[in-house]
């Protein structure tokens, strides 16, 4: 990840030779020079690395709350919620894409995660109701549809600079964020990664059951509200800048799996979080010199490794029919 | 340990119950499905308000408990095991001295695995076992987590005989060791073969004149006819 990181910093379009990028770092190059590392490519991979790592952590614990191996923002329909509320503030009229600053970036925010936490709050509230765990699924592909209807009835009635920009920023891309978004994503996970650390225990017991859970000393209403609710904050905070971000919350606990690291919580945080935030630099750097848009690389990888998870297993269909 | 307890139960009428269950005995609860038998582990485990009267262990109230108090004091065992987790057997068991306020260490577990059977299994997701082998695993698991008191709904619903008749074994061993046991079942043969049923409880439908608690010299018989209304 280390190296995915250097490289990232010493690669660009703007061919700059190695002394000068070093001596910017340093803030003894030129102007240029310097705003090239320390504007650009700096926030970008740190916002890959962050963005990474909340989607990893994000799908880790929809995987775990909801019991069902293919859980995830997008699957569940909290990025399309998300997507629904930034284009409820971008089409609406608010500026859009390419903005870095905290406070024009504001609305947005504030939509998609008020977006994503109605999504949240509505799975939270109905879980009780569904009777299988494809159930769960099928909703998730549900909201999709409607927030995408709504999507498209705001596209429709959208000026064309607006619009080019929120297809834009539907690509998906670690390039639109800044510094101070990068802090924002910090403050959040943190206690994120510190309360699934500390809660790991009860995460676990979860897995056997809520009422098994329940009996073990796990305080469900809580459990519920918390992970829920860090689950569709990370989501929607990624899917504020960055768009929504396809697979990597699905895909990234699978990836730590398939590694043969499994089983409690505690040893499988810290990979899902490196892991997450790897496969966003490695993806980064493939939209960089390849010059495909976030979501087709991802899409490409990720489709196929979902695929094969229910193919090739056999085991997570099997798992759905179960309950 | 129970006293004037009435159940929230859709049929209601089940009666106002009362009894009181010491160390190392067990409470055999009979009746048909939908006759409160889950309803009254899950008021008795804290996880439903009783609609009057209070369950308390040791003095104190379990519906006033946090959680993390009231899995010291008892576990519980539903009908299925889990399944779709990816938890070994070992950490299960870790997980249920976690919970219930023991030493975690490899030693205890070990000797916890021991005790419940289940250490050839160690390192195998609990996932990948057979129902049976599962459900010993979590009785195992509640042996671990509560010294005092073990719950137990319908363990033995989807077991085979011999399954059956090791589920029964392990309950004796409980009781030999001083827990007490209330477990909800149909199994009144492999209970009855057993030999170790203490007190029996017999819920019935309102018309049939709600649930008893007949005293001793009631046997499994006793409670096939009574439950099938031949008194």
């Amino acid at each position: 990840m280390l190296a995915l990181f250097v490289f990232g910093l010493f690669s660009g379009p703007a061919h700059l030779a190695w002394s000068e990028e070093w001596s910017a770092l340093l803030g003894t190059g030129g102007a240029t020079a310097e705003t090239i590392m320390w504007q650009l490519r700096l926030p970008r991979l740190v916002t890959a690395v962050l963005s990474g790592a909340a989607l990893g952590l994000s799908g880790l614990l929809m995987q775990t709350f909801f019991r069902n191996p293919l859980a995830g923002p997008g699957v569940l329909g909290v990025s399309s919620g998300a997507t629904l509320g930034v284009a409820l503030v971008a089409l609406g009229g608010a500026s859009m894409g390419g903005v870095t600053g905290i406070w024009d970036m504001g609305p947005q925010v504030m939509g998609a995660l008020m977006g994503g936490g109605a999504v949240m709050a509505l799975l939270g509230l109905v879980m009780g109701r569904f009777r299988s765990r494809t159930a769960l699924l099928i909703f998730g592909l549900m909201v999709g549809y409607l927030a995408g209807a709504l999507v498209t009835v705001l596209q429709a009635g959208a000026e064309a600079g607006a619009l080019q920009a929120f297809v834009h920023w539907g690509m998906g891309s670690f390039a639109h964020s800044g510094w101070a978004s990068c802090a924002i994503m910090v403050c959040a996970l943190t206690p994120a990664v510190f309360w699934s650390w500390r809660a790991s225990s009860s995460l676990d017991m979860w897995t056997m059951g809520a009422l098994t859970a329940a009996t073990m000393g796990v305080d469900e209403r809580r459990l519920s509200w918390t992970a829920l609710g860090m689950a569709g904050v990370l989501a929607a905070l990624v899917t504020a800048w960055c768009g929504p971000v396809a697979f990597l919350g699905l895909a990234t606990p699978h990836l730590v799996r398939a590694a043969g690291i499994s089983g409690r919580h505690a040893a499988m945080l810290w990979p899902v979080v490196l892991t997450g935030a790897a496969v966003a630099l490695l993806a980064d750097l493939v939209v960089r010199l390849a010059g495909v848009p976030l979501n087709a690389v991802l899409s490409l990888v990720g489709a196929p490794v979902v695929l094969m998870l229910i193919v090739g297993k056999g085991r997570i269909f099997s798992k759905v029919r179960n309950r | 340990m129970c006293s004037g307890l009435t159940l929230r139960h859709p049929s209601e009428g089940v009666g106002t119950l009362s009894f009181a269950l010491s160390a190392g005995t067990a409470l055999v609860v009979v009746g048909r499905n939908g006759s409160g038998k889950s309803t009254l582990l899950k008021t008795l485990a804290g996880l439903l308000p009783a609609r009057a009267g209070s369950v308390s262990m040791d003095g104190v109230e379990i519906a006033a408990m946090r959680p993390q108090a009231r899995a010291r004091k008892l576990a519980f065992v539903p009908s299925t095991p889990p399944r779709g987790t990816v938890l070994t057997v070992q950490d299960v068991i870790e997980l249920a001295l976690e919970a219930g306020g023991h030493q975690a260490d490899a030693t205890s577990v070990e000797q916890s695995m021991l005790q419940g059977g289940v250490h050839p299994w160690a390192q195998l997701p609990i996932d990948t076992l057979s129902d049976g082998m599962a459900q010993r695993v979590m009785l195992a698991r509640a042996a671990a987590q509560s010294e005092s008191l073990i719950l137990l709904d319908e363990p033995t619903a989807f077991l085979d005989v011999v399954g059956r008749r090791e589920v029964m074994a392990d309950i004796g061993q409980w009781l030999n060791v001083g827990k007490a046991v209330v477990l909800a079942t149909h199994d009144l043969d492999a209970v009855q073969e057993s030999g170790w049923a203490d007190r029996w409880m017999v819920m019935r439908s309102p018309s049939q004149g709600g649930a008893v608690l007949p005293d001793e010299a009631f046997s499994s018989h006793a409670a096939k006819s009574m439950l099938m209304g031949e008194e």
